[in-house]
């Protein structure tokens, strides 16, 4: 169980480095969202996820309650993520900005 | 000039640092702050007003006042910005602009010009106008009535677990306003207008005083909820949990209204006619 949990939190962890990695380096706003969105996003079901099964250890109803909220976040931050990427990434694309292309590059 | 500043930056940063070495360590008992009124608050607050959470019990009903004013704090601030922002005068706009339903077409009224009437076929739309999104439209619905069951638990619970009027009542406003969002600003109009969200500002209020002034009525002291055992028709220290509900539900309107009225003017830039 415990070896589980290692895992979990750590490939989550990979996954929020990838993140705050491509949040910092990538070239444009467009790009720079791509991993806000998506790694953060796989980032938190990981480690949620690894915080669960580490409640569930001892199992009694008290602790399979807690699991199941924070099963209700995943679920919750799984909406809400991409879809508040998706809104900003289309405000942008109204408001005009071009997205960065190799041309650009200089 | 820089290293000035990084210098001035390092010393303040440097005595604020030291001087937190003066504070009491955290939960010390001989400290300042846990010597006077908290043991008191710690030890008494079950049996005086059967409520499990001390911070509310401190905020609503030993402290009673402070909050009261605090929801009139909040409740003037809306109204200031109610007339800081809100233009009364009314603009004509130099076009309306109709979207055809069916065909998706776009009028243009000139002004003067008798805009078509508002029915299945017409709508009218802002100048900032965007083609409905479904992905932001079906998110916001789903999350939009789970935060608002949320949000009345919050309320309704702030004095068993965390939580309580404000907390409750910005998360009812956000929901709101998430939903005008992703609708728009006309959309919105409809469930809360203009006029029930200032209503509902002075609503709020009216409670919290209200309940006080109960009180009084029933003969006790302003805000003394145990005097509300005449009407739940239970003991005087259930009676004060009670109290506590109801003034929590009178702040929670409050907020609620504010926020939603603030961001009304906002989006608009006070005119609540266009807006996002």
């Amino acid at each position: 169980m415990k070896i589980i949990v290692m895992i979990l939190l750590f490939s989550g962890l990979a996954f929020f480095t990838g993140g705050s990695i491509g949040i910092l380096r990538l070239p444009d706003f467009y790009s720079r969202l791509h991993p806000a969105g998506k790694l953060d996003t796989a980032g938190q079901l990981l480690t949620l996820s690894a915080i669960a099964v580490f409640v569930l250890q001892d199992f009694s109803l008290h602790n399979f309650l807690t699991a199941t909220k924070i099963v209700l976040i995943v679920i919750i931050v799984y909406i809400t993520s991409p879809t508040a990427t998706h809104a900003i990434v289309d405000a942008g694309v109204r408001a005009g900005l071009k997205p960065w292309t190799k041309e650009d590059q200089s | 000039m820089k290293t000035l500043a990084i210098f001035i930056v390092l010393l303040f940063g440097g005595l604020l640092i030291y001087c937190t070495l003066d504070f009491p360590s955290w939960g010390d008992p001989q400290a300042p702050a846990s010597m006077h009124v908290s043991p008191r608050y710690i030890e008494r607050t079950m049996e005086e007003t059967s409520v499990p959470n001390i911070v509310t019990a401190v905020l609503a009903d030993y402290r009673g006042y402070d909050t009261m004013f605090e929801t009139i704090v909040i409740f003037s601030a809306g109204v200031a910005c109610l007339f800081l922002l809100r233009i009364f005068k009314r603009i004509e706009p130099e076009t309306q602009l109709y979207r055809h339903i069916p065909t998706g077409i776009t009028l243009r009224i000139a002004k003067g010009a008798e805009p078509p009437r508002e029915s299945r076929e017409f709508e009218r739309i802002d100048l900032m106008w965007v083609p409905y999104d479904l992905i932001i439209k079906t998110s916001a619905r789903l999350i939009v009535p789970f935060s608002q069951i949320f949000a009345l638990y919050v309320i309704a619970h702030g004095h068993h677990s965390p939580g309580g009027g404000f907390q409750g009542g910005v998360i009812l406003g956000a929901s709101i306003i998430l939903f005008a969002i992703s609708h728009n600003l006309r959309s919105s109009f409809t469930r809360i207008s203009e006029k029930f969200a200032v209503l509902l500002c002075g609503l709020g209020v009216f409670i919290y005083a209200g309940t006080g002034a109960l009180s009084i009525f029933l003969g006790s002291n302003y805000l003394d909820y145990g005097a509300l055992s005449k009407i739940f028709g239970v003991d005087p220290v259930t009676a004060r949990s009670h109290g506590i509900l109801m003034v929590e539900i009178g702040v929670g309107i409050c907020v609620m209204a504010v926020m939603v009225h603030l961001y009304y003017n906002l989006a608009s830039a006070g005119r609540h006619d266009e807006g996002l």
